[in-house]
């Protein structure tokens, strides 16, 4: 009951959240008068064009790390798993900064550019993964998570080497790149993302009862009738899609993916029936609560998204983890 | 006849696992695996139940494993893993109605198969329990009573009996519920299902098993009726250990010493 009662007014809260979040900013939107807001051209401007898409982003972006997290973690049947294991986080932030610096070099804008950079390497480094850890041999979940540690190794190492060759800008560009942000956030990115999510979230609720059943181990999920290896697969897939596309659109956000998962486990259990609707609900929020932070804290200046995501979840996910560390032996 | 296999074998790293397994599985018989450890009891096991792919010929009611979907499968094999470790909060009730996945049921009826298994296996206290709080002991009761509802639902939504693989299902209950896992076994078996069963306690198997498969070093050493395989010089031979087979009014019993 509790847990039905937790997952149904959530649609509600986000509603507010959302609309709150739209009028905070440099510029608090909800303080201009209505009418100057809908006939002049920076009040349009501020709500179309730069605070919806950025804060319908965070909502996406956040939701899809959340799910990615959900369906790593419960495949491979390990709390510590992100959707950073698979490689794509590394890959996508190592096309990111190979166009950041080439661009520099060049010394051309690349805006455009390193989303897509990113998208090409996350999945370049996903697919890598997939080939060096191949899922079909016995033990083959484990060697999978080796695959993925490996290429981040590498991934991070070279991007350590670019950080060398790049100049003061690049560098800087980078930096703020790998610690996310959602100002670049437009339509296109936008709509990309949301059919992403909306995609996973036709398959996802097929799957529930599956995901259950792998988390008893892969053994018993086979004998239930659960053909382990496809959904697998599956879901590596969907999780490298979600990852990619939010690395792309708004650079690495840390923390979301790992946490949020954990924080609805702690509130209504494991069960995926009530636990993928409350992380879709929980990712989305949180990144959009950060992100509304994020600018407002030290406005018009801003502060990296995910720098503020760990520092807003994670006391909360200590709270909870002491709490239930008590009852459990966690 | 449920399942066949014929010359079964498997290496594993350059070990020969299971060597030349022949035998078959038929309804409502209980055939117990015996053997030291090591012997291949639960690789035998598992592969019967289609996790680990040997040489040779196994025939599920007449057909290859491959002919089958993974659902088809749970719909006609129950398997109880030896040990499973659950590292995520999923509560009792919600680990028993994964038995019903295989079947097309309604929610309703899955919550009412739930409900009437609880309440038969005696588990009212544990129902809303995060089973990884639970004993061992209980762990392994759960367990047990989430296949066999897997079990139950088979022959309403197949024509055939199933079949039930337990590996060590025994290995930490208590006297009560080994005695309450013997009554269950038999009364599949009383229903027509066919039990594979891996036992180290050589009395239960004598007491609950058709027939007995004694492997040593992953070959048959001998398999057939309870009474005729379990000899003092057989047993002593393959377990290592002195042992005395004692008859009494029409029962066997075995003491060590």
């Amino acid at each position: 009951m509790i847990k039905k009662l937790l997952v149904s007014p959530l649609g509600w809260l986000i509603g507010i959240l959302l609309s709150l979040s739209i009028c905070a900013g440099a510029l608090f939107l909800g303080s201009l008068d209505v009418q100057s807001l809908l006939h002049t051209d920076i009040g349009h401007k501020i709500l179309w064009d730069i605070r919806l898409p950025r804060v319908l982003l965070a909502f996406v972006v956040g939701a899809s790390l959340s799910l990615a997290g959900v369906m790593i973690q419960s495949n491979v049947r390990n709390p510590l798993a992100d959707p950073s294991l698979i490689g794509v986080s590394g890959g996508a932030a190592l096309g990111a900064a190979l166009m950041i610096v080439a661009a520099d070099f060049i010394g051309v804008q690349a805006h455009f550019y390193i989303p897509l950079a990113a998208f090409i390497g996350g999945i370049i480094a996903t697919m890598a993964v997939l080939k060096l850890g191949r899922n079909d041999m016995p033990g083959g979940m484990a060697l999978l998570i080796l695959a993925g540690i490996a290429i981040n190794v590498v991934a991070a190492s070279l991007i350590g080497l670019l950080t060398y060759l790049a100049t003061d800008s690049a560098l800087r560009h980078i930096t703020f790149w790998s610690l996310g942000s959602l100002a670049s956030a437009n339509y296109f990115w936008l709509s990309l993302c949301s059919i992403a999510l909306f995609l996973v979230c036709l398959w996802l609720p097929k799957q529930q009862r599956k995901l259950d059943a792998i988390l008893l181990g892969q053994a018993e999920a086979n004998t239930m009738g659960v053909d382990v290896k496809r959904l697998q697969i599956q879901s590596i897939v969907f999780v490298a899609l979600l990852a990619a596309l939010s690395v792309s659109a708004c650079g690495i956000i840390g923390f979301i993916g790992l946490v949020t998962p954990h924080i609805g486990r702690m509130l209504v259990g494991a069960s995926h029936r009530y636990l993928l609707p409350l992380s879709f609900f929980l990712g989305g929020s949180l990144l959009v609560i950060a992100d509304g932070l994020a600018r407002t804290i030290i406005a018009p200046a801003e502060l990296p998204i995910g720098i503020v995501t760990a520092l807003l979840g994670a006391p909360v996910f200590i709270w909870l983890l002491v709490r239930e560390g008590r009852r459990l032996q966690w | 006849m449920v399942m066949s296999l014929n010359q079964v074998s498997l290496i594993r790293n350059g070990k020969q696992v299971l060597k030349d397994i022949s035998g078959e599985l038929n309804t409502g018989k209980v055939i117990a695996l015996l053997g030291p450890n090591g012997a291949g009891k639960s690789t035998l096991i598992q592969v019967m139940a289609n996790l680990i792919e040997a040489e040779g010929d196994i025939k599920l009611h007449g057909n290859d494993f491959s002919e089958y979907s993974n659902e088809q499968l749970a719909r006609s094999l129950a398997y109880l893993p030896q040990h499973s470790q659950l590292q995520f909060p999923l509560e009792v009730e919600e680990v028993l109605s994964l038995a019903t996945l295989p079947f097309s049921l309604t929610r309703l009826q899955q919550r009412q198969q739930v409900k009437q298994l609880i309440k038969e296996w005696g588990i009212e206290s544990l129902a809303q329990k995060d089973f990884r709080q639970l004993s061992g002991g209980e762990q392994q009761r759960c367990q047990i009573a989430r296949t066999y509802l897997q079990l139950c639902n088979m022959k309403d939504s197949t024509d055939h009996c199933g079949i039930w693989l337990l590996d060590e299902p025994a290995s930490s209950l208590d006297l009560e519920h080994q005695q309450q896992l013997q009554s269950v076994v038999k009364k599949a078996a009383m229903e027509g299902h066919c039990i594979v069963i891996v036992l180290h306690d050589l009395n239960q198997a004598m007491n609950l098993a058709d027939e007995v498969w004694l492997l040593d070093r992953g070959q048959i050493r001998s398999q057939g009726n309870a009474s005729e395989v379990m000899t003092e010089s057989l047993i002593s031979e393959v377990f290592k250990v002195n042992v005395r087979r004692i008859e009494d009014s029409g029962s066997s019993y075995f003491i060590f010493s």
